[in-house]
């Protein structure tokens, strides 16, 4: 909801943009440009350096996080992990079991890639796999994350490297 | 209202919010290459003309992927073409930057307005033998296949969605429409910085434009590293 602050500068902004000369245009492109920057377009990178956030070595072993009273374990096979291919993904929920199966949605930190989810099915025992795949960026970043929900009890965030 | 109306409507707004978000950076430097080398009143017509392109690839990926779901294998298939389609973005790229400076006598491509003693130019309509606004459709067409993360995420949920449709010809027309909807949703974005490119003021400061050509330049040679390295 814009503010009538906000509005009141887009208009001033705008008649700027009409009637004055080459610096008020400047200026009121600048302030667009500035309001995108701030609202709308992550800048890639804007989290600063992915690798940091890496929390999961999916390339070798499984990854855990704790969710409520509840261990969510993550695995992706085949490994190594590869974007563009088929993937089995498979969670492991010990202690509290969801009402609802989990889903895992893929993205990469700090860029948008569209939404990328992965319905996963129950196969007894707290086990729920399902297939995806990663996809690949041509910026060369490979940081990807999986944010698994598990319905009533929250989501957990791995944040792990992927082979291009 | 039905999954499959509500399929457009996210795949639209996807579109839309990737657009801000992710097109201006990655597809943004190609919008702002072809609406420096158009005339200030003319920028509109080329670049919906390339949208139309770009969304027309989407719309055949789309299809191809809704009837038959199988994402990874034509991705494979289609991996050395996407490399090639990334290197000639960079390579045209950089001669519209290199035409664009003045430095080299080239000419302008892909533009409204030309030298027509450019070497690029004369070279260009020889083998494209149309008008130069209405090359930008199949140059849309060609650049709809550069490689982009938001359109594989796009057709990776194209593929399921025709998955779950039993009719092959309807999987096609769906897989079509999501992609051809997610296209249309990117297009105000990179509207609005070809129309903040084009704008005459900020066209006629040379010294803009030459920061502009230098610009051109170096996002052409990122491309084509980038699309060797793919």
């Amino acid at each position: 909801m814009l503010t009538s602050g906000v509005k009141k500068v887009i208009h001033q902004g705008r008649m700027a943009f009409l009637q004055g000369g080459g610096v008020s245009r400047m200026l009121f492109i600048g302030m667009f440009l500035l309001f995108m920057v701030t609202h709308g377009v992550p800048v890639q990178g804007a989290e600063g350096d992915p690798s940091a956030l890496v929390n999961c070595d999916i390339q070798h072993t499984s990854c855990t996080q704790e969710l409520s009273d509840t261990q969510v374990i993550l695995d992706i096979s085949p490994k190594p992990v590869k974007a563009m291919s088929d993937l089995k993904f498979r969670i492991i929920l010990t202690g509290k079991q969801p009402v609802a199966p989990p889903y895992i949605d893929l993205g990469m930190p700090g860029m948008k890639m569209g939404p990328n989810r992965v319905p996963l099915k129950s196969v007894g025992n707290g086990v729920h796999e399902g297939t995806g795949i990663i996809v690949r960026c041509p910026s060369g970043k490979k940081v990807w994350k999986a944010m698994v929900t598990v319905p009533n009890m929250g989501t957990a965030e791995f944040i792990f490297d992927v082979i291009y | 209202m039905s999954s499959i109306e509500t399929l457009y409507i996210t795949f639209f707004t996807t579109g839309f919010f990737v657009g801000f978000g992710h097109c201006i950076g990655m597809c943004g430097p190609i919008v702002v290459s072809f609406s420096l080398n158009l005339r200030a009143k003319g920028v509109m017509a080329p670049n919906l003309l390339y949208h139309a392109g770009r969304i027309t690839t989407y719309a055949v990926l789309g299809g191809i992927m809704g009837a038959s779901g199988a994402f990874t294998r034509i991705t494979a298939g289609i991996g050395g073409l996407q490399k090639g389609v990334m290197i000639f973005a960079g390579l045209m790229i950089i001669l519209m930057g290199l035409g664009m400076s003045g430095w080299v006598p080239l000419g302008r491509i892909f533009g409204n307005y030309y030298n027509s003693e450019g070497v690029i130019y004369r070279g260009f309509r020889k083998l494209s033998g149309i008008e130069s606004t209405a090359s930008y459709l199949p140059l849309g067409m060609l650049l709809g296949l550069l490689p982009c993360g938001p359109v594989y995420t796009a057709l990776v949920a194209a593929a399921r969605a025709g998955m779950e449709i039993q009719n092959s010809f309807k999987a096609v027309l769906v897989g079509m429409g999501l992609m051809a909807v997610f296209g249309i949703g990117t297009v105000p974005a990179l509207l609005m910085v070809a129309r903040l490119t084009g704008m005459g003021w900020l066209r006629s400061r040379g010294m803009i434009y030459k920061i502009g050509s230098v610009l051109m330049i170096a996002v052409g040679i990122y491309f084509v590293v980038k699309g060797i390295r793919f």
